[in-house]
């Protein structure tokens, strides 16, 4: 079974983040992705980029993953709120 | 027709489309049933809805027609708009709404 961990480390092993945090139980997944890579893009952009960085592990291994994706920025903005 | 171009001919021809699991009346998935929820709470109540359980063709075209590997999928006026997760965030930012209008 797939852990949050494991995610985590997909994510990252495909797409150079600042700072991932995924929560889950093996079905359904969370996760908070900041990458300064999404600075500019449309959210659509923005979670293709992390699902190409999870490939073909999106249609086998992973149910369901909700994504929040945020720039350093917006990450920062929404800690300090 | 190729499901590509059955893909394009409904998102072309209704100004809304979800592609989901399940119906509006009876969702398959929690997803799905969230991304009915927000399209009906911004007064769309008409919703142009493909079962893709019904059409493995659909299933697997609907994905790559948008490069996109999950269900449910929203678009308007042709545009693909996003998943769950993205209906729900310009659900409360109030985007989706001015965007359906």
């Amino acid at each position: 079974m797939v852990s949050p961990e494991d995610i985590k480390q997909y994510i990252e092993a495909g797409l150079a983040c600042q700072e991932v945090k995924v929560s889950g139980d093996g079905q359904h997944f969370e996760a908070i992705i900041v990458c300064d890579q999404f600075a500019g893009k449309s959210r659509v952009a923005q979670h293709q980029l992390v699902y190409n960085a999870l490939g073909d592990r999106m249609r086998q291994e992973i149910h369901a993953l909700s994504m929040r994706t945020l720039t350093p920025e917006q990450w920062a903005a929404l800690r300090s709120q | 027709m190729s499901a590509h171009d059955t893909i394009d001919q409904q998102v072309k021809t209704h100004a809304v489309v979800l592609y989901m699991k399940g119906s509006p009346d009876f969702p398959q998935c929690g997803f799905s049933a969230n991304a009915v929820k927000i399209l009906k709470a911004c007064g769309v109540n008409d919703i142009f809805s493909v079962d893709i359980l019904q059409d493995p063709e659909i299933r697997q075209g609907i994905k790559d027609y948008s490069n996109w590997p999950t269900v449910p999928q929203l678009y308007i006026k042709g545009e693909f708009v996003g998943g769950s997760d993205i209906m729900t965030e310009m659900y409360k930012n109030g985007e989706l709404k001015t965007l359906l209008a």
